[in-house]
């Protein structure tokens, strides 16, 4: 059975249906399923189509679509980015709201604070740098020397514009390393000057790329990589007649990165890989070949499944929870994982193994309940095109990677988008598959209480509420964009943020550290607080998905509670802002002896007049220090 | 892709901007969802369907949709 058969038959078509008779914004949440299996030319296509449906005709019908202001500027003609980012973004359900800056007007935009671009107070600012940048400015005839001096001044300026922007702007500045093109190089005849220019080249664009290091508000996209697959740098005609530099294909495959980086500021990180075990791990059928037989570390094809293995034990060293779900019995399955001599994953590298013969969409929702995360964290590969087709019709959420008989192309394949990207790794990153597991071990614990209450002091949690330190910034920002569940009021707080939150002598960072008789939980939430004269705001409370109703939150607020009034505060002000995955949360501070004050159907404001304040859970042992100002 | 018509269905399923034959022959500047950005997207796209690589430098020259059709689809000749 092939996979079209539960895939609408004609996407492209549907979509262009959708369009002429304007219910494209009405559709616009078939729009993501539409777009999963389209291939490049078929999604530039639709990117044009959805470029013409403004933002606030979506944002009308569904209100609750998540949306980001991206500005474009940079050098050359960049016309083909917009529908390129438009359609990327609606893969993964967003929307782009795009401010189109002037041709070559990057300078002014970035230089000037008081220009439309900051304005617009962008999310995301692409400056799309050009090989051209320099060039546009080399005398006739030139030499390395000419070139390396070019590209002093302008990585000199596009440091200044950078320093600028981190110091005024709230978004994420994102440049790009310009591609060296052979037009160029092979206008030197001698070899020693095309080594040279390739030299002083690459050191420029090491140092757009070093940018990151001393810019949070600073990502770098280096083109080359991306130039390795099949993508032409430039198209002649294009940059001499119409001055668009990049070619539409490598605009294309620079829009994938950037969508892919503004899902993860849209609170929409995929979590987990979800792999499928017969030809996807390991070559064959295991009911049928038997362990001894299946494809995996010798012979051709063994060694292609064990490039793909090396690559998702890489995946799972930095954080990307890694579950199997197969159509086998278990007994078998678990006795590859844990004695087969030839592979590479073991069982240890999986948070769970699902083997059973039931729908594989039906194991993913159960799946993704057991690690208490959404089904849209999840990316699903597959050899399978029946069962690729049928996950993405099913749970069109579900980042889905079509694998197929040629295991050498599985790594590029799953590769072929950075799925898993983030702005950057926490030391909790690296330890989250083995907390995970440990999880499932604290499930089967209380499976063995007949009370919550019985299990809860058995489990002996710990907490520790204490002031955030700077190197915990990155920690507290990438709970703000990864928890979608207790997440009081799901404000996605970028570094920047926090560490002005950090510097602020009217607010307060603190981090809960948990850990119980299993181990230590790591940094599993925080608390955002601003003093106003002698009132004090909660402006968030966010807690891991791993760490909720075992106490930990009501021992935090009890804690702030007790603080506030010990340091003379009258009142303490919270909010709930309603999205559609924080329901569990909504009576949190009701709960906790605050009265409602506001409520406006999307956000609920509370106070609390600190008269009776409820004792920690006897369960939970907890450390607190808040420091003077919180 | 032989008439103007084909050339107008591709127009539409490229551009998602539906134009008429007559609207074909009017200026870019009074053609409504118009933008300058659209023709390089529509030059890559029938360079994609036709096979054919057009003069990209005449085809930017077009005043009107009816002349990038003459240019791309009949070839140059058929303007003169």
């Amino acid at each position: 059975m092939d996979g079209s058969e539960v895939r609408p038959s004609d996407p492209p078509a549907t979509l262009l249906e959708l369009h002429r008779s304007g219910r494209l914004a009405a559709e616009y949440p078939a729009v993501r399923g539409l777009l999963a299996g389209l291939s490049g030319a078929q999604l530039a296509q639709a990117g044009q189509l959805l470029s013409r449906l403004t933002p606030e005709a979506v944002l009308r019908e569904h209100p609750g679509t998540p949306a980001l202001t991206v500005a474009i500027t940079g050098h050359g003609t960049l016309s083909a980015l917009r529908p390129a980012l438009t359609a990327e973004m609606a893969r993964h359900g967003l929307l782009l709201r795009p401010f189109l800056a002037d041709f070559d007007s990057y300078v002014f935009d970035l230089g000037d604070p008081g220009s439309a671009l900051y304005a617009a107070d962008p999310d995301l600012v692409l400056c799309v740098l050009d090989p051209l940048v320099v060039f546009d400015e080399t005398p006739t005839p030139w030499r390395p020397a000419d070139v390396e001096r070019v590209l002093d001044e302008k990585i000199g300026l596009v440091e200044r514009l950078a320093a600028r922007f981190a110091g005024r702007a709230r978004g994420t500045l994102v440049l790009n390393t310009m591609p060296l093109l052979r037009r160029f190089t092979a206008q030197l005849v001698d070899h020693r000057s095309r080594a040279r220019l390739g030299a002083v080249w690459r050191e420029a664009n090491a140092r757009l790329l070093r940018l990151t290091e001393t810019h949070p508000a600073v990502l770098t996209v280096d083109l080359d990589p991306l130039l390795t697959e099949d993508v032409a740098a430039s198209e002649i005609r294009m940059s001499i007649y119409a001055k668009a530099h990049l070619s539409a294909g490598l605009l294309a495959a620079y829009a994938r990165e950037v969508a892919q980086l503004a899902r993860h500021l849209a609170g929409l990180t995929r979590k987990a890989l979800v792999l499928d075990l017969d030809g996807t791990v390991w070559g064959g059928v295991l009911s049928e070949d038997g362990p001894a037989g299946i494809e995996v570390g010798d012979g051709y094809r063994g060694e292609a499944f064990t490039e793909f293995q090396r690559v998702i034990k890489q995946l799972g060293a930095q954080g990307v929870l890694v579950a199997a779900v197969s159509k086998n019995d278990l007994a078998p399955v678990l006795e590859v994982l844990r004695d087969h001599p030839r592979m590479l994953l073991g069982e240890d590298d999986f948070v769970q193994v699902i083997a059973n013969w039931r729908p594989k969409h039906e194991n993913l929702v159960e799946l993704a309940a057991a690690l208490n995360l959404g089904v849209d964290s999840f990316v699903f590969a597959d050899d399978s095109a029946y069962e690729c087709g049928l996950v993405r019709y099913a749970l069109p959420g579900v980042g889905v990677v079509a694998l197929d008989d040629e295991p050498a192309q599985h790594v590029a394949r799953l590769l072929h988008e950075g799925w898993f990207d983030v702005r950057e790794l926490t030391d909790e990153d690296t330890v989250r598959p083995a907390r995970y597991r440990e999880d499932l071990v604290r499930k089967t614990f209380l499976d063995t209480f007949d009370s919550i209450e019985e299990y809860l002091r058995e489990l002996d949690v710990r907490v520790r509420l204490v002031p955030a330190t700077g190197d915990e910034a990155a920690r507290v920002s990438q709970l703000t964009l990864r928890t979608n569940q207790f997440n009081l009021t799901s404000r996605r707080l970028q570094v920047p943020d926090i560490r002005d939150r950090l510097a602020d002598p009217d607010a307060s960072v603190l981090a809960v550290h948990a850990s119980d008789r299993f181990g230590d939980n790591g940094l599993v939430g925080a608390v955002l607080l601003r003093r106003d004269g002698t009132d004090l705001h909660i402006d968030n409370f966010l807690l891991s998905c791993r760490a909720f109703s075992r106490g930990i939150e009501q021992a935090c607020l009890s804690s702030v509670l007790r603080h506030a009034r010990d340091t003379g505060t009258r009142s303490v002000y919270a909010a709930y802002r309603a999205t559609p995955k924080n329901g569990m949360v909504r009576d949190f501070y009701p709960r906790n002896g605050f009265e409602r004050l506001t409520d406006d159907g999307v956000t609920t404001t509370f106070r609390h007049d600190l008269a009776q304040i409820a004792a920690p859970p006897a369960t939970v042992t907890l450390t607190d220090f808040l420091g003077v100002n919180a | 892709m032989e008439t103007i018509d084909d050339f107008l269905l591709l127009v539409e399923t490229e551009l998602g901007l539906r134009v008429t034959s007559r609207e074909a022959a009017r200026s870019f500047d009074e053609l409504t969802g118009w933008d300058s950005m659209n023709l390089l997207a529509l030059i890559a796209a029938v360079e994609r369907n036709t096979g054919r690589s057009v003069s990209l430098a005449r085809v930017l020259e077009a005043a009107n949709l009816e002349e990038v059709y003459l240019l791309t689809v009949r070839g140059a000749e058929a303007i003169g």
